[in-house]
């Protein structure tokens, strides 16, 4: 592992110190070493285990306020040469950037010295774990799994022309597990962790096993308006405050908290924070793509829009002294996103909702109108009515059609456990609660 | 590229070698090059090229793929015996095993045409072409102003070399370019976000930059703006009868080929086998001639129609591409095939499995999906609906994870009374099961369109370049609701 940290080191030089004699002012360069191990299963059985391993290169550079980014797999040294001469002509022939900033001044000092990683996560025996969630979702109910199970981890080495310096590791072993037990009953569980001893293949199978199982018959409901309980897992996906707060998702006009800073647009109890590294937690960076600190940004606090994401170019076109460390040159995202956690159990919450519904799982969400954040998703696998603060028989065939703004107001309990989400449908690791919004709008489709 | 085509068939021999009873390699680059205009700014431009190797094994019925960017005779080695590994874990207890459909073997050198090549088109050229656009959006359209205006235009350039231990040889070359917009419209204080086209689609295709010239994307953005504002200024609810008549657009129309009879008839997911992500399909595998939809529902996928965005010749597993009947008068009559669910369904492959980048498994896609076009005009059609909504073009939709219950919410829609357009209507939504929506059709239009989108398949996630497309369509006897 010290060569490969050597050599990332020494390709990441050479880029740098390559670009610098072609002319370029600021120069940012990345380099990635990916090993991903992926086995995917579906009706019990392996159907592909998948492995994959990539040394890649990411560059920004700017010459004369010009500025291109570029990303190659050839690190060669006349692969690396041949990139930096055609990106550095192409950049030449562009326009000025109106958005042009120099890179941020460093040497910096990262703490912690990397994200969340375990050396262990890479060669953990990830196909005898696919096989031991299968195991506990049939003898929790279900006849059927299907699913993936990632472990992956990623060496980072970042060197600016502006003096920064250093390198991330980080890893992350991801489980998602759909279970049958009939054609139209499915239930869905994850384990995501940066760490195996945070990983629970069983506990994810058992759930997606238990509620596979708990779905059998069920039945459809009315069009209208229901106080809903919602997992982590779709709090995860239909709260996106924090890809909304993005500057440039919010100067594209394509955010709903668009001209919203300083504005109160959920209720008090909801905080979200982008952590740079949640300890512990899943995933993280210490470094931005310019090289700076990655850090804890209040994004939302009681209910207060606060923060927005910069990297250095949107911070000084919205008039903020400094990034916040969520490069991205092209677009500043967050690294970790951590919802507030409330004080209910899942099942205080049921017994409060007293008459509702509990949604666990959804999926494919689009947007009418972005900027003002109205929606639809489906939910996916179980959901079940609640009456009389019990959970009842399990329903399918309807949708959610509602807004973002409306339901932030409509949130009315927060769920004292959190959990991480990290799947298809949320590419961001989440730490997220359950919660109940109220007067969610419900749809379903006309035919049999 | 040629320079690789011995890793290649070395990745290939070296797993046989290690005891595969198949496997194949394909050295793939990817050079992409993106332009975006922000308001009449550029931002910065990217360039992306990716390259490496990907190898595919079976082993004693077990499958595995493996990849790297680090390309010589010692990473392929390492490659392969990694994969070899894998596949022999994978092997042990196996309940399903994999076995390919045997198909016919080709040596092929194929591509497309390009009278302006896009190795020649460098970021500048796609600014200048962006400014253009941007310019010939007018301040306001029917007091609509666009304070944000985002515009993306791409090139880019796949090669593939591909071999496989069944004999079969083959090169490919697809050059594609591409433009997506997305506004901010406002009107009375109001934004309200708005793709042109509408439905998130874009225009381009497979070919030199002479495609995007002949799209004159100066004439047709500020021609489409008509409309869509029409939409943004809408306020009347749609009518909330039960039994109406709605004519879909081919914007619409297009995306319903796609997302309700592409989908559902990919092999894959009626085996089960994207089950807990893109999911599984109402179809099963018994089903192949079931009556889903009226005399009139035709549909079919065809990767081999000309600057097609999802062209292509040949597929990942070396199989050649035509043209697949998958709705033929209301019965499903073709399932979208790879080399393993051919095997399963007991036919040959139909070409349809492909991979989007070196490090990504070929899977079952879609080429271009699309109703097949009828005999009507949409005059007629308008002319013979008594009462109904006409959802020339929408924003919001989805489908649950069977491909059952589907929504459409419309963005420029009118209501319809005696044969004529009445009132613009607001998002009005359409929410139909797929059966029912088939079923309705009672008239196709012969103004076949094509627009592009980009498909979401596969863990990791592939984002495929296809074409939808679809004349105008009439439904009745139907249901649409407000938002």
């Amino acid at each position: 592992m010290m060569a490969e940290a050597k050599r990332q080191e020494q390709i990441a030089q050479f880029a740098l110190e390559r670009a610098k004699k072609l002319g370029c002012d600021d120069v940012s360069i990345v380099c990635s070493l990916s090993n991903e191990n992926q086995v995917r299963f579906a009706n019990n059985s392996i159907t592909l285990v998948n492995s994959v391993r990539n040394l890649t290169l990411d560059v920004y550079l700017s010459v004369a306020k010009k500025r291109i980014l570029g990303s190659t797999y050839n690190p060669t040294e006349r692969g690396i040469e041949r990139f930096l001469e055609n990106l550095v002509r192409s950049c030449r022939a562009l326009p000025e950037s109106e958005d042009y900033v120099p890179l941020p001044k460093g040497p910096f000092t990262y703490n912690p010295q990397h994200a969340n990683y375990d050396p262990n996560v890479v060669d953990a025996p990830f196909v005898e774990y696919a096989r031991e969630a299968v195991d506990t979702s049939l003898s929790a109910g279900a006849v059927r799994a299907s699913g993936s199970l990632n472990s992956d981890s990623t060496d980072l080495y970042i060197v600016t022309s502006a003096g920064a310096s250093g390198s991330d590791k980080v890893s992350q072993i991801l489980l998602n597990i759909r279970a049958f037990a009939d054609d139209n009953s499915s239930g869905h569980g994850l384990s995501c962790s940066s760490y195996l001893s945070g990983f629970q293949p069983a506990k994810a199978g058992e759930r997606a096993g238990n509620y596979a199982k708990r779905s059998l018959n069920s039945k459809p409901i009315m069009e209208g308006e229901y106080n809903i309980v919602f997992s982590p897992t779709v709090v995860a996906n239909i709260i996106p405050v924090a890809s909304s707060a993005s500057a440039f998702a919010i100067e594209s006009g394509n955010s709903f908290l668009t001209d919203k800073l300083g504005q109160k647009i959920a209720v008090e109890p909801l905080d979200v924070h982008d952590y740079g590294v949640f300890e512990l937690g899943l995933g993280g960076r210490v470094f931005d793509d310019e090289g700076v600190p990655t850090r804890v940004n209040h994004i939302l606090e009681h209910g207060i829009f606060k923060t927005m994401l910069h990297n250095s170019s949107t911070a000084k076109k919205f008039g903020q002294e400094r990034s916040t460390g969520n490069a991205g040159i092209f677009a500043p995202r967050a690294a970790t996103i951590v919802f507030s956690h409330g004080d209910s159990s899942l099942d205080e919450m049921i017994r409060e909702t007293k008459d509702g519904l509990f949604i666990t799982n959804n999926w494919y969400t689009r947007y009418q109108n972005i900027r003002a954040g109205s929606y639809s998703t489906v939910p996916r696998d179980a959901a079940f009515r609640i009456e009389s603060g019990e959970i009842k028989e399990p329903i399918s065939g309807f949708r959610i059609s509602d807004s973002v703004p409306r339901q932030l107001e409509n949130i009315r309990l927060i769920g004292r456990e959190r959990e991480w989400i990290k799947w298809w449908e949320v590419s961001t690791p989440t730490l997220a609660p359950a919660m109940m919004i109220s007067s969610v709008r419900v749809t379903r489709a006309v035919g049999s | 590229m040629a320079e690789n085509s011995d890793l290649v068939s070395l990745a290939v021999d070296l797993a046989r070698q290690g005891g595969c009873e198949y496997s194949e390699a394909r050295f793939q680059r990817t050079t992409d090059l993106t332009c975006f205009l922000r308001n009449g700014a550029p931002e910065p431009a990217a360039v992306s090229d990716a390259e490496g190797i990907g190898v595919r094994v079976i082993f004693e019925g077990a499958l595995a793929f493996g990849a790297t960017n680090l390309v010589s005779r010692e990473t392929v080695k390492d490659l392969v015996a990694r994969i070899v590994k894998n596949a022999r874990r994978a092997s042990e207890g196996l309940k399903d095993k994999v076995k390919f459909s045997r198909e016919k073997t080709h040596t092929a050198n194929w591509g497309v045409d390009e009278k302006k090549k896009l190795e020649d088109i460098q970021a500048e050229t796609l600014i200048s072409f962006l400014k253009e656009v941007d310019k010939s959006i007018p301040p306001s359209v029917s007091d609509v102003t666009f304070p944000n205006r985002n515009l993306i235009a791409f090139t880019s350039v796949d090669e593939k070399q591909y071999e496989n231990s069944d004999g079969s040889k083959i090169s490919g070359r697809i050059p594609r370019v591409g433009y997506l917009g997305m506004l901010t419209g406002l009107y009375e204080g109001k934004p309200s976000t708005v793709t042109v086209p509408p439905g998130y689609s874009g225009l381009g295709g497979t070919g030199g930059w002479e495609l995007i010239e002949d799209l004159e994307l100066t004439s047709l953005v500020p021609s489409q703006l008509k409309g869509i504002t029409r939409g943004i200024r809408a306020t009347a609810r749609p009518p909330n009868d039960e039994a109406l008549s709605v004519i879909l657009g081919p914007n619409v129309a297009g995306l319903t080929s796609h997302e309700s009879c592409g989908h559902p008839g990919e092999a894959d997911r009626i085996l089960g086998r994207e089950g807990a992500q893109a999911g599984e399909s109402f179809l099963k595998a018994d089903k192949l001639g079931m009556q889903i939809g009226s005399e009139e529902a035709f549909v079919s996928d065809d990767p081999t129609i000309p600057n097609s965005m999802g062209f292509y010749l040949y597929d990942d597993e070396g199989v050649k591409a035509r043209k697949r009947r998958l709705i033929t008068a209301g019965k499903f009559t073709e399932f979208l095939q790879n080399r393993a669910t051919a095997e399963i369904f007991g036919v040959e492959s139909n070409g349809s499995s492909r991979a989007v980048q070196f490090d990504r498994e070929p899977i079952i896609r879609m080429g271009n999906t699309f109703i097949e076009p009828g005999d009507w005009n949409f005059e007629e059609m308008l002319k013979e609906t008594k009462k109904g909504v006409y959802i020339k073009s929408f924003m919001e939709w989805n489908i649950d994870d069977k491909r059952l219950n589907q929504r459409y919410v419309g963005l420029e829609a009118y209501r319809i009374e005696n044969g004529e357009l009445k009132e613009t209507v607001k998002d009005p939504v359409f929410e139909i099961t797929t059966p029912k929506y088939w079923s309705s059709i009672d008239a196709r239009a012969s103004d076949l369109q094509f627009t592009c989108g980009t498909c979401g398949k596969g863990d990791p996630m592939q984002g495929a370049p296809v074409f939808i497309g679809a004349p105008h369509i009439r439904l009745s006897g139907v249901r649409v609701g407000a938002r």
